[in-house]
């Protein structure tokens, strides 16, 4: 799986849920329509996306996603066209949430962080875990083993289906 | 090899250790609330036949927007509630319902040793109890609800001792913030927190409540208290007290990833200046010269400005972190014969809180005082339904988070506890009630 584009560089750290998509507009029953609301919640995040059309990159500060748990903040992102999330870090939820929606979520040292943000163009292969930026030198990442496989070919409510009769003996001998 | 209080409930809970670390963890209770549950409900109808693994491990409410602001949100309140109903779950409606971390202790549904989770970032307030219990994404809690079970990465643990105890004018509110600022606003990050020490021990319910609700906002997985006697006489007031035992304790000779202490005798009242909760200094105390500039820019203020000099335009009392009973008494001993010269918001955690209030008399404080008192919601928190503020507006608020935005696009937070809340509602500006000068007999007749 090959996901790239070009990068939206958020610069500021601690970027919360709601930065990413505002409560006002969890009022829906479905991930639908978050798109066209991403970052309206970041001081100047409605003009940054304007100055980065088409970017489908983000590379962000640390501690990208805390706050609240809504999974409306991958939602929105997607919707927008974003595949992948690169930071020094995420908040736990967050990263759950990049993960089991396909969203790749991928932590790399700060100072490559930096770099990246200036990067016109930048080549991501998930299955092997390495990046490119601009055409220059191989970065390497680590993804979660497991939940990798979700963002590989999604099904993570399948895998904890086919699990039920495990856990359910699991519980019965509890 | 001795463990952890978090080990020991960790252990009990795991179904399979599954690779790189994670694990299939058993959920004893899964909490349901109409603004993230619905995608989660309606894929398991679509795709699994609406079939889920216990619907007497869930309990669900309409918690966020109450009653529904448009139809929208009235939308997400019935595919919920037609959901409880046909699935024989547990639901608190409009008229019973309120913050679901208020109403699950209250109503006992969660107890020492269990696990829990929510698609909510503060169910880790729950950890108060002795229990492991954590906010996760809709999908995710689709899963337990599916399954029973969550897939998680075990976190380490971070020993949170705090020694002495608190002082008066200190609160529990004082505390969080405190720790946020010692470890750090993304210290706890891949940690749960386990307190200890006498100033927890000295801790009432809601006070251990108010400390471990803020535990998301050092980005740790939750916190966690042991269970003890005041745990026990807690639960044994509540409607549905679960079966619980008080064994449920860490090793003494417990390994921690990490040990903090912090010194509870020396915490004093706080207030947040930045835009994340760890950004907050003493009440006495100043903006510090090293603030972001960012964080400045956007609450509009400079270095070294002294934050009992700040105007206020809006004053906030409630939240999960900070709207149960005992928060409320409190506030109403700062508003009793006073009145507030800012618009000021009081709302009750639950309507079992709300009526409490009322049967104490507190609800004619506040409305003597001039401040708006409310039916139980999650209300101005999060800027969804009431109470929100515009580009520019400051409000001191009783809740738990101050980013950009949270209370309205380009309104700006400050984090206090509920009295300080109420001085500053009364001053105009950030206050603290030691500062108040007393009440005349006047004004009282
Ligand atoms: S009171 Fe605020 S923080 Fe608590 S659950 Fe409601 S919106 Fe979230």
């Amino acid at each position: 799986m090959i996901v790239e584009g070009s990068v939206l560089p958020v610069r500021r750290a601690n970027v919360d849920t709601d930065q990413i998509i505002p409560a006002r507009y969890l009022t829906r029953i479905d991930a639908d329509g978050m798109g066209e609301h991403l970052f309206e919640g970041m001081p100047d995040g409605p003009h940054l996306l304007a100055q980065h059309p088409g970017a489908s990159i983000v590379v962000a500060a640390e501690n990208f996603g805390c706050g609240s748990s809504r999974e409306h903040a991958a939602w929105a992102l997607l919707g927008r066209g974003f595949k992948a999330v690169i930071a020094p870090s995420f908040a736990r939820i967050f990263e759950e949430n990049a993960y089991t929606n396909a969203l790749v979520p991928i932590v790399v040292p700060a100072a490559v962080a930096e770099e990246l943000m200036s990067a016109q163009h930048i080549v991501i292969d998930v299955a092997a875990e390495t990046l490119r930026a601009d055409g220059g030198e191989p970065v390497s990442f680590s993804l979660d083993p497991l939940r990798k496989q979700f963002v590989l070919g999604g099904g993570f409510l399948q895998f904890l289906n086919a699990k039920i009769p495990e856990i359910r003996s699991w519980e019965a001998a509890r | 090899m001795p463990r952890s209080l978090f080990d020991k409930v960790w252990d009990a809970h795991v179904v399979e250790e599954l690779p790189g670390g994670n694990a299939l963890v058993f959920m004893d209770l899964i909490v349901a609330h109409e603004i993230t549950t619905p995608p989660g409900a309606i894929a398991i109808e679509r795709d699994f036949d609406d079939r889920l693994y216990d619907p007497r491990r869930i309990v669900a409410m309409i918690d966020h927007v109450s009653p529904a602001k448009d139809s929208a949100t009235a939308l997400q309140g019935q595919t919920v509630r037609n959901w409880a109903k046909r699935q024989g779950i547990v639901f608190h409606d409009i008229g019973d319902n309120g913050i679901c971390h208020v109403i699950v202790p209250e109503r006992g549904y969660i107890g020492p040793g269990m696990t829990a989770c929510c698609g909510d970032s503060h169910t880790c307030t729950l950890g108060a109890f002795g229990a492991f219990a954590l906010g996760i994404g809709t999908t995710a809690q689709a899963g337990a609800m599916l399954a029973g079970c969550l897939i998680l990465q075990r976190p380490k643990v971070m020993r949170v001792e705090v020694t002495g105890e608190l002082q008066a004018g200190a609160t529990a509110k004082d505390l969080a913030l405190t720790v946020i600022a010692t470890i750090g606003f993304r210290g706890g990050t891949g940690y749960v927190l386990e307190y200890t020490g006498s100033a927890i021990r000295a801790l009432t319910m809601e006070q251990r409540m108010t400390l471990c609700n803020m535990a998301i906002e050092a980005g740790a997985t939750t916190g966690m208290i042991a269970a003890d006697a005041t745990t026990a006489a807690y639960l044994a007031a509540t409607p549905n007290t679960p079966a619980f035992s008080l064994d449920v304790q860490a090793d003494p000779d417990a390994e921690y990833a990490k040990t903090v202490t912090i010194d509870g005798s020396a915490v004093r009242p706080m207030v947040s200046w930045g835009t994340n909760p760890g950004e907050c200094s003493p009440i006495d105390g100043i903006v510090p010269f090293d603030a972001p500039a960012e964080s400045l820019a956007y609450m509009d203020l400079k270095p070294g400005r002294a934050m009992a000099t700040i105007a206020i335009d809006q004053a906030f009392i409630g939240s999960c972190t900070n709207s149960r009973i005992s928060d409320l008494r409190a506030a109403a001993e700062v508003f009793r014969g006073r009145k507030v010269t800012v618009p000021t918001i009081v709302t009750p955690g639950s309507q079992v809180v709300r009526r409490q209030a009322e049967r104490e008399g507190l609800h004619d404080i506040f409305q003597d005082a001039g401040a708006l008192w409310t039916h139980s919601s999650c209300g101005p928190c999060l800027g969804m339904s009431m109470g929100v503020l515009a580009p520019g507006m400051r409000c001191v608020s009783s809740s738990n988070r101050n980013f950009p935005g949270r209370m309205g696009d380009g309104g700006r937070v400050h984090l206090a506890a509920p009295v300080v809340v109420a001085a500053s509602a009364i001053l105009g500006r950030i206050a603290s009630p030691a500062e108040l000068p007393a009440v005349r007999e006047t004004v009282l007749a």
